[in-house]
C-alpha cells in the first residue's frame, strides 16, 4: 500500500515534469553555465586536474539539484496541488519518498549532460569508467534526500531561495567531499579509493533517507 | 493551537543560584587555570588557553545536544517550552562555538604558526557552526509560532549528525589537531593531574554558566511566546 503510493507520488512527479519541463531545462542551463564559467574562472589548465574538474562539477551539481528540487516544490505550491496528496492517508511519507525517487531521476539527468560536458571541455581521459559510474550513483543517491529534506523544511517561507542552500551545504559537505574524491580517484584510476568514497557516500544516502523519512512528515504542513 | 503562559518555574527561582554558582566556580577555574596549574612542557604558558577552549567546545557540544533532545520532546508534545528550550540552548551554543573557533585560532597562532589550517576538527566545527547559524535564521524567517517551531524541531533533529562527527573527525582523519586527551576510548586521560582537574573545574564552571543562561533566555521566550499568543487572542 505504502510502496503503491510512493509509486504514483513519483508517476505524479515525472509527469508534471515531463508536463512542465521547465525546472529541468534550468537546472541543465545551470549546471553547464557553471561548470563553464568555474572552469574559466579557476583557468582552463588548473580545470583540466582531475580534484579541480570533479570539485567543479559537483559544486554544480549540488546548487542544480537544489534548483530543480525548489522548482518541483514550487509548482505544487501554485496550483495547490501539494494540499491535496498532504490530506491523503499516509501523504507526507508518500510525498517525501516519491519526490526524492523521481527528483534523484531528475538529478541523474542533470548529471549525465554536466559530466558529458565536463569531460568534453575539459579533455578528461577516464581510466576506471565503472567506476566513475558507481561514484556519480552514489553521489546522485546521496543528494537528493539531503536537498528535498531541506526544500521541505524552507516550504512556504520567505527568502527560501537564499535560505536552501545556507542550510543544505555544510550538511552536504561530507557528500561533496566524498564525491569529490571518489570522483577524481575514477579519473585517475584508484580503484580502491573510488570504492572506497562511493561507500561512505551510500552510507550518507541511507543515513539521510531514513532520517528523512522519520521526520520530514513532521515538517509538511 | 497551542496555549503558554509565563508562569515562575522552579528554574526561573534557581536562577539566581546558578548565577552566583557561575561567578564562584569560574574564579576558581580561573584560578586553578591561570595559576595553580603548570605551564606545558611544550606550549609553555599557551596552554593556558586550552583551558577555556575545550570548556567552550563543551558547552557548543552540549548545548546543540540540547537542541536535539528539546527539538524530539516538542515534535512529541508539541509543548511549547521546548521550543523555548531549543532556540536558547541553539543561541548559546552558537555563541560558544564561535568562541571556541576564535580561541581556537588565539592558541593555532603561537603553536601552529597560523590562524587558520585546514584541518578536520576545526573545518567540522566551523560547519557546525555555520549549521546552527542557518538553524537561527530559519527561525527568524517565520512569524507563526508552531510552524517555526515544528521547522525548527525538524532541523534540530538533522543538524545533531555533525556532533559526532566533529569529536570524531580527529581520530577519522589525518589532523594536525591533538587527539582527545580526556573523552578517549577507555576514558584514560593523558594529561597531567593538576591539568586535569584545572579543566574538568573549568568545564563545570562553564556548565553551571550555561544552566544559567539557559534559565534566563528560557524565561524571555516564554514571556515572547505568551505576548504572541495575547496578540493573537
Amino acid at each position: 500500500m505504502m510502496l503503491e503510493r510512493i509509486r504514483l507520488a513519483a508517476a505524479r512527479e515525472a509527469l508534471a515534469e515531463r508536463g512542465q519541463p521547465d525546472g529541468l531545462i534550468a537546472a541543465v542551463t545551470f549546471v553547464a553555465t557553471l561548470i563553464l564559467v568555474e572552469s574559466l574562472a579557476v583557468g582552463p589548465l588548473a580545470a583540466t586536474q582531475p580534484e579541480v574538474a570533479s570539485a567543479l562539477f559537483w559544486i554544480a551539481m549540488v546548487f542544480a539539484a537544489i534548483l530543480a528540487t525548489t522548482r518541483s516544490f514550487e509548482r505544487e505550491l501554485e496550483d495547490d496541488a501539494i494540499d491535496a496528496v498532504l490530506a491523503l492517508p499516509g501523504g507526507r511519507d508518500a510525498l517525501y519518498a516519491g519526490k526524492t525517487l523521481a527528483l534523484t531521476a531528475l538529478i541523474a539527468l542533470i548529471a549525465l549532460v554536466g559530466g558529458a560536458l565536463s569531460l568534453l571541455l575539459l579533455s578528461l581521459e577516464v581510466l576506471l569508467p565503472a567506476h566513475l559510474a558507481l561514484v556519480l550513483v552514489a553521489g546522485i543517491l546521496a543528494l537528493a534526500p539531503v536537498v528535498v529534506l531541506f526544500v521541505v523544511i524552507a516550504l512556504r517561507l520567505r527568502s527560501r531561495a537564499a535560505l536552501v542552500p545556507i542550510l543544505a551545504l555544510p550538511v552536504l559537505v561530507p557528500q561533496l567531499v566524498a564525491a569529490t574524491n571518489g570522483t577524481a580517484a575514477a579519473i585517475s584510476g584508484d580503484a580502491a579509493a573510488a570504492l572506497g568514497w562511493a561507500g561512505l557516500l551510500l552510507a550518507f544516502a541511507l543515513v539521510y533517507s531514513v532520517l528523512g523519512l522519520t521526520i520530514v512528515p513532521a515538517a509538511l504542513e | 493551537m497551542i496555549s503558554t503562559t509565563a508562569k515562575t518555574t522552579s528554574a526561573l527561582r534557581a536562577r539566581p543560584f546558578l548565577g552566583a554558582a557561575s561567578v564562584v566556580a569560574l574564579f576558581v577555574a580561573l584560578w586553578m587555570a591561570l595559576v595553580w596549574s603548570p605551564p606545558d612542557a611544550v606550549m609553555g604558558n599557551v596552554v593556558r588557553i586550552l583551558y577555556v577552549h575545550v570548556a567552550n567546545a563543551w558547552l557548543a557540544y552540549l548545548a546543540f545536544v540540547v537542541v536535539f533532545l528539546a527539538s524530539i520532546a516538542y515534535l512529541w508534545t508539541k509543548r511549547p517550552v521546548f521550543d523555548a528550550i531549543a532556540v536558547a540552548s541553539a543561541e548559546i551554543g552558537v555563541l560558544f562555538c564561535g568562541l571556541t573557533l576564535v580561541l581556537g585560532a588565539i592558541w593555532a597562532r603561537p603553536t601552529w604558526g597560523v590562524w587558520w589550517s585546514w584541518e578536520p576538527r576545526v573545518i567540522t566545527t566551523a560547519v557546525m557552526f555555520a549549521m546552527y547559524v542557518g538553524y537561527l535564521l530559519l527561525r527568524n524567517l517565520s512569524n507563526d509560532l508552531e510552524r517555526r517551531a515544528t521547522r525548527a524541531a525538524v532541523l534540530g533533529i538533522v543538524l545533531v549528525v555533525d556532533v559526532p562527527i566533529v569529536h570524531l573527525s580527529v581520530t577519522w582523519m589525518n589532523a594536525l589537531h591533538q587527539l582527545p586527551s580526556v573523552l578517549r576510548p577507555g576514558l584514560d586521560p593523558t594529561l597531567d593531574p593538576s591539568m586535569l582537574a584545572s579543566l574538568i573545574a573549568m568545564t563545570i564552571a562553564f556548565t553551571f554558566l550555561y544552566a544559567y543562561l539557559m534559565t534566563a533566555r528560557v524565561a524571555i521566550e516564554r514571556r515572547r511566546q505568551a505576548r504572541i499568543l495575547e496578540a493573537r487572542a
